[in-house]
């Protein structure tokens, strides 16, 4: 699941530049789930934004809608009329929604309320912790489930660096030693011939490093059917 | 049973409705003869709000006094805290708003009638009713009873001490004061036949003339001298009383009226009393409270024993003869005595009373097209009230058999429904279909609940109340009750989840304090397991969980007509407060203590639904302040609201001061709401601080922690 956290008031009411009729858009997707952007919180901003033009002497319209999902457009295709009627949206979905929605919505400002910021898991009462930063080459198979490139703080794939201290980082003391998980994991399944190999280095070309990724499943693509026949299906690939 | 869901839709079609509460009964509502709305009346009683409460009553039951005092509670056997604790002292909370005396009077009003006219004949409980619900309709009841007062067999045959006759008649005075005309001291049967009814324009007539004639027995001695019947007995007891110092009595039966007959001998200076009956312990049919209450008395309760004859000397009772009982009901569990003639017991005495049971009389409709079976019981038809004859209908006890005053009631509701129709030249359909009750709490449940103590009725001690007919109960204080009041679960109250907002993001699971939410696609909250505290409609991120009681506008529609009721020039304080436990009776508005401050207070079921979201909307809304109090730690009905309202708070106070608001103008105070001192207290404190800030919104401040009423008073 894709987690985000609000962005102070203050940086919103900067972005709006005074604009007199807003939309709040939340989303009912990940950011429903991470407590951040749901039909509540959008509620909420909108409350703040209200209260905060109050305090200021200058009045704003808020509107809130929460569709399904903002990352896809037929959920944001049905927000036309709200949107038509804003002066600007302001967005508490991730980065996919509030681009897509600048994209469908071109004229209009669309405004992030929150800062994207990792894939994660709820690891705990109101937490939430990063899991997986999409690298496009996944070697949990070999690593016992733990992942050494979100999870190691140099997302090394050869095993530990000598700052690794008694199963913590060198970064932090806070931080577990993603390597030491590893390995302790690999032990309690009584095998460790992973440790033992060498592995080629990581294509980062393939990762959030690389250039914009597409994923086309052809089965529901008519385009890339016919372009099925060249050997493209199904395949994510590098525009 | 799974739980309820809706769509977004359907929930804004029924939103405001009673729909979403009336989707599922508790089973007190359910067993309730009557289906009075329980749950509502104790939640307006643990509010403070009495006089609702009693209105709530008497929609469907016009005898609160009396089925305040004598109602054989089925709700209370009902009750879900009967696997917490105790059930909660339903019929107890009946009476204390019953008896309760209101500024504002008891003001009835009388409904437009112009419809056809209606004889009622017997004014006891069913026919009362049956009429009551006749004017309500707009038809012009008239009830004839041969009596000197209404209240019928409640009046002449339930003893005082149990039901003082004054308030039988505030009951029937409210009644008459609803439209119904009351013709007391008139026989019909006698020189006011049945056809004279109708030659008078009554277009229906409603026979509820209940089981009036005790039955004896025809044993030996049954005709001496000394040898009485119940009803009889206990007629005349409540006027003169036949003065049984010193003597000793036999109460022959084993039933309630058995028991009164019992303690009323015992009130008239009986020296002994003993009830001796067909059934054992366990069989014996009255009321074990009924029966331990005589008991205290000094009744003497005799099992297993068949009248045999009453022994007879010089004409008078000396005593009666009992044979061995060796089986009650047969196999079938159909009441079918069986005796051992050879093993006999002999009880000296001086009176017998046969309290065995009562049947109806029926002279009223000799030689008339309402006809009565070969065992003298009306010919009825169960599905429609109905006797023989078309225009004729009947009701209570001479058609349900004995009952209690309760059930007297249902019937004669339907009796009224059955005469609607029929006047209305509709066919007649007394089906109901009733919304399903909640299942029984499931153990893991129960554990959970937090336990209270059930009130005790204060009573008269046996010593004391066993030498007189003055009421030995005495009646709830109006602490005792609000207490009371509050021990109610509210069951079935619980929420729906709303199927195209749920994002199963399983907030609902983790924040619930009794672990109820199932989420598979999405949440499912069993109705029968949720407490309804709504702490997981207050924290779901998307709005998708709205409580049945209590909807989600509720709170912002409470704090807009909070605002709207105060001066908009000045400042203006809203004050959330739970109405659960902390009563507007108790810190009210018109108290002379209260602060010269304008400010209101929204009371909310329970403090568990003040979200983060309705605090931020009281200053969108134009509250210059809000003050959240708290209960006292611990006090509340459910477990963790503390933790949770304290993290809302903190919450919507950081949302608010970002937004430019005062941080002086947001205030938690936990332990006042219950208190009023304290709740004054707080309210001058925001006042105070308020207006030192120059006028209007305040800059930005450092966050103040909230303060507890405890660090105020240091």
């Amino acid at each position: 699941m894709i987690v985000a956290e609000r962005k102070p008031l203050e940086e919103i009411r900067r972005n709006l530049a005074g604009r007199k009729k807003v939309l709040v858009l939340g989303c009912g997707g990940c950011v429903t789930v991470c407590l951040t952007g749901g039909e509540r919180q959008a509620d909420m901003l909108a409350s703040q934004l209200r209260t905060a033009a109050k305090v200021a002497g200058e009045p704003v319209e808020v509107t809130v809608r929460t569709p399904t999902r903002q990352c896809d457009r037929e959920f944001i295709d049905t927000l036309k009329a709200d949107v038509e009627a804003a002066d600007a949206v302001v967005s508490l979905a991730c980065g996919v929604g509030v681009q897509l929605m600048a994209e469908v919505y071109e004229t209009k400002p669309v405004l992030p309320a929150v800062n994207t910021t990792f894939m994660g898991a709820h690891s705990g009462p109101g937490t939430w912790t990063e899991n997986c930063r999409g690298c496009g080459q996944c070697v949990l198979a070999e690593t016992g489930g733990v992942c050494p490139v979100a999870r190691c703080a140099k997302s090394l794939i050869n095993g530990a660096c000598g700052g690794t201290n008694k199963g913590k980082c060198e970064v932090s003391r806070d931080i577990d030693c993603a390597w030491y998980l590893i390995y302790k994991r690999l032990k309690a399944r009584g095998d460790l011939s992973f440790l033992r190999a060498e592995r080629e280095p990581l294509d980062w070309g393939m990762s959030s490093s690389g250039t914009r990724r597409t994923l086309v499943h052809a089965e529901v693509n008519d385009q890339a059917h016919r372009r099925g026949a060249e050997g493209a299906e199904g395949a994510a690939e590098r525009k | 049973m799974p739980g309820r869901q809706l769509t977004s839709e359907e929930y804004a079609r029924l939103a405001g409705s009673d729909a979403l509460i009336e989707t599922e009964w508790a089973p007190c509502r359910a067993a309730c003869p009557v289906h009075a709305d329980v749950r509502a009346y104790l939640d307006l009683i643990a509010r403070g709000r009495f006089r609702e409460a009693l209105d709530v009553i008497r929609e469907v039951l016009p005898f609160p006094g009396a089925c305040g005092r004598i109602c054989h509670h089925p709700c209370e056997q009902e009750c879900r805290r009967n696997d917490v604790d105790q059930p909660a002292a339903i019929r107890d909370l009946k009476r204390f708003v019953a008896e309760r005396d209101y500024p504002e009077g008891q003001k009835f009003e009388k409904p437009l009638q112009e419809r056809d006219k209606v004889a009622v004949v017997g004014a006891g409980p069913s026919g009362l009713t049956a009429a009551l619900d006749l004017a309500r309709l707009g038809y012009r009841p008239t009830v004839f009873d041969r009596g000197e007062a209404g209240g019928g067999l409640l009046r002449t045959a339930v003893p005082a001490y149990r039901l003082p006759r004054k308030v039988l008649a505030a009951d029937v005075d409210a009644i008459v004061a609803q439209g119904v005309e009351l013709r007391l001291n008139v026989e019909v049967g006698g020189a006011f036949q049945l056809d004279d009814l109708r030659s008078q324009g009554f277009k229906a007539v409603v026979i509820a003339v209940g089981l009036s004639k005790s039955r004896g027995l025809p044993i030996p001695g049954a005709d001496a001298a000394g040898v009485e019947l119940a009803l009889p007995f206990l007629a005349a007891a409540d006027s003169a009383g036949p003065g049984l110092a010193g003597k000793s009595v036999v109460v022959i039966g084993g039933g309630n009226v058995a028991v009164d007959v019992a303690r009323t001998a015992v009130r008239l200076g009986a020296g002994r009393v003993q009830m001796a009956c067909l059934e054992n312990e366990k069989e014996q049919p009255a009321w074990s409270w009924e029966r331990h209450e005589a008991a205290e008395e000094g009744v003497a309760t005799l099992h297993r024993l068949g009248p045999k004859q009453v022994l007879v000397r010089d004409g008078r009772v000396a005593g009666a003869e009992f044979k061995a009982v060796t089986e009650v009901f047969d196999g079938n569990g159909r009441f079918n005595p069986k005796y051992d003639e050879n093993r006999l017991t002999t009880l000296d005495c001086d009176v017998v009373v046969f309290a065995i049971g009562q049947e109806a009389d029926l002279a009223l409709v000799k030689g008339t097209d309402v006809k009565a079976d070969e065992r003298g019981r009306l010919v009825f038809d169960r599905s429609t009230s109905r006797t023989s004859a078309a225009d004729v209908f009947a009701c209570g006890e001479v058609v349900t058999g004995p009952g209690s005053a309760v059930e007297a009631v249902a019937s004669g509701h339907r009796a009224a429904r059955a005469v609607h129709q029929f006047l209305s030249g509709l066919p007649i359909d007394l089906g109901e279909s009733l919304p399903p009750k909640i299942d029984k709490l499931a153990p893991a449940t129960a554990q959970r609940l937090v336990k209270a103590a059930r009130a005790e009725m204060p009573a008269v001690p046996a010593a004391e109340r066993k030498a007189n007919f003055g009421q030995f109960e005495l009646g709830l204080s109006e602490a005792a009750a609000m207490k009371e009041a509050r021990r109610c679960m509210s069951c079935a109250s619980g929420p729906f989840v709303l199927t195209d907002k749920c994002a199963a993001c399983l907030t609902c699971r983790r924040v619930c304090p009794f672990e109820i939410p199932e989420v598979k696609e999405i949440a499912d909250i069993s109705s029968a397991l949720c407490q309804g505290c709504g702490i997981c409609a207050a924290e779901c991120p998307a709005n998708a969980i709205v409580m049945a009681g209590y909807g989600p506008d509720a709170v912002r529609k409470s704090v807009d007509a909070a605002l709207a009721s105060l001066d908009p020039k000045g400042l203006r304080l809203v004050i959330f407060t739970c109405g659960h436990h902390a009563p507007a009776a108790r810190w009210g508005g018109s108290d002379p203590a209260r602060p010269a401050v304008s400010a209101k207070e929204v009371f909310l079921p329970s403090m568990s639904r003040l979200s983060a979201a309705d605090i931020m909307y009281a200053f969108e809304a134009g509250a210059g302040g809000v003050i959240v109090l708290e209960c006292e730690s611990g006090t509340c009905r459910y477990p963790t609201v503390e933790l949770r309202l304290r993290k809302r708070y903190e919450q919507a106070r950081q949302l608010l001061i970002e937004a430019g608001v005062a941080p002086e103008r947001l205030a938690l105070h936990v332990g006042a709401a219950d208190n009023q001192e304290a709740a004054f207290a707080a309210i001058a404190l925001m006042a105070e601080r308020v207006t030192r800030r120059a006028q209007g919104w305040a800059p930005r401040g450092q966050a103040a922690k909230p303060q507890t009423a405890e660090e105020k008073s240091k």
